[in-house]
């Protein structure tokens, strides 16, 4: 049930998006999951909220594609904790989906501006 | 498997660290909260809150890693295996049918496959024949697999489409002596070229050449691969050495491979020198043929039907007699001696089986039926019909593996029960074993079974109105007669099959008491018995014969433990030998030829078994080989070839000999010997008549008849144990190198001439009663489950007044008159298939009224019980609980 919701309509959009904005979060540095969600909140001044689980299949994904590898480290606040950092492979996958993401806002963007002549 | 383990472990260390980091995630949340002012508690709160729920998250994860369908069909697994342990009595009863039935059926296949069906172990079998004489007369007509020595001579010189070989059926005993060694060996007399007929030549050596099969040959012997390693100690240099069989040199001249069978189980081959002499004037020989290449069985037949008429001279048959040969395949040949019980068997077990599927299937069904209502949540809960279905199979499979598993295990234990019960009536039995074909077959059945009767409740339950189901609940079934009438005629079938088995088991059951009951005619109490076989060149005059006998008796009846000891050709239930004789008052015509049972007897005979001598005199010491030769004949003799006189004095001849009748001896029953007179009984066990006359008296010549025949000692003793040391010691005492064999009580003796009827009787009337429990529990598991059913209905009406005991009755004869007409329908089939069993009776009539009243007061009282004990938990019902439900 839940999987099938996930590959239809809003969702996969949702899914890879969310990919691409991990991996532009980790591409400052590693961090683990609750830094990634809160950076994302907070760059996008809150209009993106991300339910902190949902990270979590996210970063499955991302892991098992081998854009992103996990380690044990040490947190702010000295607790244990999963950081992950980008791969080689990653930071190429990222800058292709940032290139194909502005595309895609630019040719939004053609269609929706006032039609002039 | 080690890639699969691995996945796994790494799989479980990925979810063991995802679930931590959640929890950290959580923690570190919660920290943050704790600094911005919130108590633990809430803190804790808020961040789960806020990080959703962990387990959906980590179930996505985990959903993201899985093969949907093992994942699947694990959980049905697991459910599975629960739901069956919550009903043990069901999931047990269920696969020990399963296993009970294919046990059964592998066991007893196997034996058939072997005996029946498998090929001879010899190369091209289906090109091996035996021949057979028929003679045809205006009676009708009579066929035996023995020819004598002239049909024999004219098969070898006039047919060139058969390359045939003669040679003696059985084997008989032998002393073997090599290097001070004696050992008693099974040993069979062949012609030249029977290995070669057969197609298997010796590992080592040779067969015998024509030279050596005729009169005055070299003295040559085979021997087999067992014998060869027993005695000689597989010694590379044996083809070429002597040793002493019964007394004579023989020389060693091949050793034939591991594993070759004969036609009985042999130990070495002598040259048979088949002529139309002695021996060879009678018929006692038989003939193997294999069909050379390119000829056809009719070809043969018809090359066969071109023999001489004088070939059948020796038969000495009268004008309106004629005889011919025709061939057989052997393998049905020598099947044919076991060929009727196995069908028998083969029959039985298929009845059982078909029980067995009945009740499985009843079983299967009854539980279709009272999960509906789960089968309806389910789907309520949203389950697709597919899943439902899906789940059923995989309950119906794991019966079935677990059945199918304890069904090979039955089977490998049944066999060799089987084995050990049958293998000393028939010798083929002992190498049976457990098929390969058969297991998978066996498997495949299982599997099978369940599947489709566990298909039929699936879609049943998978069909249902959800809505009804789950409303109606318990009232569905309201005097639901006629919705169960599938089975109710499972049950009714069950009966029929049960009571034709039952009867088969009482008829064979009847014949084996009478046999038991026949009178002795002896005291078979504290005799010893044991034999040696005398076809020995030492033993070939009459005086060293009695030599040997009076001097073993002498010492046997000095020790104190010994009350008296006799020799004998032969024992009571035994065969003994058949002798034409004709009264010296009579004239010598055809019609005055009469024939006998003959053997001889020390002195003490009667005395040792205690027979009582009805009229004139016992032998004696005094009839000794210079006395006047005498006889003492039995009752039925008497009876039979004296109407009116009293035959003692009467002077009769055989054996070219004129001996006085001096006394006539009670009765003892024997073997049957193959000829009927009038006023004997027949049956396998009769009064024969028969001649007993002093071993000292026994020409020298008569001394021929022990290629066949074995003298046996027996003894009176105080126990076995010392009668049987008291033998040996007395025949050591007076040849030491005369192996004395086959030690036992007088009553093993009478026990194993009854052995294949009670070996029948045993395998029957087991499956007849796992027939007739398996028949119980179907009627038990209809009445218990069609209680169950209608409590509330019941409930209703003791409420309503009814009295317990009224409903328990009526509730119990239904029961009952279901396993009636079960029972009349049984009885019906079993009028037509007690002709499986009538050669096998005797004493008592297929259609004996007793044996079937016997059974239907059996089933009666069975079904009754069957039928009340689950009827009386109505007693127990409390109306005012049920109806509440």
């Amino acid at each position: 049930m839940r999987r099938r919701q996930a590959k239809t309509g809003e969702g996969d959009l949702l899914a890879g998006t969310l990919d691409m904005l991990i991996l532009r979060t980790l591409q400052a540095g590693p961090a683990h999951g609750l830094a990634i969600a809160q950076v994302i909140e907070r760059r996008s001044d809150d209009v993106l909220f991300v339910e902190q689980g949902s990270l979590y299949p996210a970063l499955h994904r991302l892991e098992a594609r081998g854009w992103i590898s996990p380690f044990w480290g040490l947190s702010e606040a000295n607790r244990r904790a999963r950081f992950y950092k980008l791969t080689a492979a990653g930071k190429r996958q990222l800058t292709a989906e940032t290139s194909r993401w502005r595309e895609l806002a630019r040719a939004v963007g053609r269609v929706l501006k006032p039609a002039h002549h | 498997m080690s890639w699969i383990q691995r996945r796994w472990r790494l799989r479980r260390d990925r979810d063991r660290d995802r679930a931590g980091e959640i929890e950290e995630h959580i923690n570190l949340l919660a920290d943050e909260l704790v600094g911005l002012g919130r108590s633990q508690e809430d803190a804790r709160r808020e961040a789960r809150l806020k990080f959703g729920n962990p387990r959906v998250k980590l179930e996505e994860v985990h959903d993201m890693n899985r093969l949907p369908i093992l994942d699947t069909l694990t959980r049905d697994l697991s459910y599975a295996v629960r739901v069956l342990r919550r009903s043990p009595a069901f999931t047990l009863t269920a696969i020990l049918t399963l296993g009970l039935a294919i046990g059964a059926n592998s066991a007893v296949f196997s034996l058939a496959d072997t005996i029946l069906i498998r090929p001879l172990p010899y190369p091209e079998p289906d090109k091996l024949a035996q021949i057979v004489l028929h003679v045809r007369s205006p009676r009708g007509e009579d066929t035996d697999d023995a020819v004598d020595g002239l049909i024999w001579e004219n098969l070898r010189d006039h047919t060139t489409c058969i390359d045939a070989a003669v040679y003696t059926e059985g084997s008989s005993g032998a002393n073997v002596i090599r290097d001070n060694a004696a050992a008693y060996v099974q040993q069979q007399r062949v012609g030249a070229g029977f290995f070669r007929v057969l197609g298997i030549s010796p590992a080592m050596g040779r067969e015998f050449s024509l030279e050596e099969d005729r009169p005055g040959g070299q003295a040559v012997t085979v021997v087999s691969h067992d014998l060869w390693q027993r005695m000689f100690q597989g010694d590379p240099d044996i083809v070429g050495k002597q040793i002493l069989l019964k007394g004579s040199s023989y020389q060693v001249i091949g050793v034939m491979p591991k594993g070759f069978r004969s036609t009985s189980p042999v130990d070495l081959w002598t040259p048979l020198r088949a002529t139309h002499d002695g021996e060879g004037s009678g018929t006692n020989f038989q003939v193997i043929a294999r069909l050379k290449p390119g000829v056809t069985w009719t070809g043969a037949q018809v090359a066969l039907l071109g023999l001489p008429a004088d070939a059948f001279r020796l038969l000495q048959l009268d004008k309106d007699h004629n005889a011919a040969l025709s061939l057989r395949p052997l393998q049905e040949a020598l099947a044919a001696d076991v060929h009727d019980p196995i069908v028998m068997l083969i029959a039985a077990v298929g009845a059982v089986l078909l029980i067995a599927c009945v009740n499985l299937a009843a079983l299967l069904l009854a539980r279709g039926g009272s999960r509906a209502k789960e089968m309806a949540t389910r789907m309520a809960l949203g389950s697709g019909r597919i899943a439902v279905v899906r789940q059923l199979m995989v309950e119906s499979l794991v019966l079935a593996i677990a059945g199918g598993a304890l069904g090979l295990l039955a089977g490998a234990l049944g066999l060799d029960g089987l084995k050990l019960l049958g293998s000393d009536t028939f010798q083929e039995w002992t190498n049976v074993t457990l098929d390969g074909r058969i297991i998978a077959g066996t498997a495949a059945l299982s599997l099978l079974t369940s599947v489709v009767f566990g298909l039929v409740p699936a879609w049943q339950a998978s069909r249902l109105d959800v809505n009804a189901a789950l409303v109606e609940g318990g009232t569905r079934s309201i005097a639901g007669g006629s919705r169960h009438w599938p089975r109710r005629a499972l049950v009714v079938a069950e009966v029929a099959l049960g009571v034709v088995l039952l009867v088969t088991a009482g008829l064979l059951m009847r014949t084996f008491v009478n046999l038991r009951r026949l009178d002795p005619g002896f005291d078979p109490s504290h005799i010893v018995t044991a034999s040696v076989s005398l076809h020995d060149a030492r033993y070939t005059t009459s005086a060293a014969v009695t030599h040997l006998f009076d001097g073993t008796i002498e010492r046997l009846e000095r020790e104190p433990g010994i009350e008296s000891a006799a020799v004998s050709l032969g024992l009571p239930y035994q065969r003994l030998l058949n002798m034409g004789f004709r009264f010296t008052d009579e004239p010598d015509t055809a019609e005055n030829q009469r024939i006998a049972n003959v053997s001889y007897v020390t002195s003490d005979f009667f005395k040792t078994l205690r027979v009582p001598i009805r009229d004139g005199r016992e032998l004696t010491s005094g009839d000794g080989p210079k006395s006047a030769p005498v006889v003492v004949v039995n009752e039925t003799l008497a009876r039979i070839s004296s109407k009116s006189r009293n035959p003692v004095g009467r002077r009769l001849r055989f054996g070219g000999v004129e001996r006085e009748i001096v006394g006539i001896a009670g009765n003892i029953q024997q073997h049957g010997s193959g000829f009927f007179l009038e006023g004997m009984t027949r049956g396998p066990i009769s009064t024969t008549p028969t001649i007993y006359l002093p071993a000292a008296q026994t020409g020298d010549g008569f001394l021929g008849v022990h290629v066949w025949f074995s003298p046996v000692w027996s003894v009176r003793a105080r126990s076995a144990a010392e009668g049987e040391a008291a033998i040996r010691r007395a025949v050591a005492a007076v040849d030491p190198l005369l192996p004395v064999v086959d030690v036992r009580s007088m009553e093993s003796v009478m026990a194993s001439s009854m052995q294949q009827q009670r070996l029948l009787l045993t395998l029957v009337a087991v499956l007849a009663g796992a027939a007739l429990l398996l028949a119980a529990i179907g009627i038990h598991g209809l009445i218990a489950h069609s209680v169950a059913e209608r409590s509330r209905e019941i409930g209703i009406r003791l409420a309503l007044g009814a009295s317990a005991t009224a409903t328990v009755r009526d509730v119990a004869l239904s029961g009952v008159w279901l396993s009636m007409l079960g029972g009349a329908i049984g009885v019906g089939l079993s009028v037509l298939a007690v002709r499986l069993v009538q050669s096998s009776l005797w004493g008592v009539g297929e259609h004996d009224p007793a044996t079937y009243v016997g059974v239907a007061g059996f089933l009666l009282l069975v079904s009754a019980i069957a039928s009340v004990v689950p009827a009386l938990k109505i007693a127990r019902l409390d109306p005012a609980k049920t109806l509440r439900q």
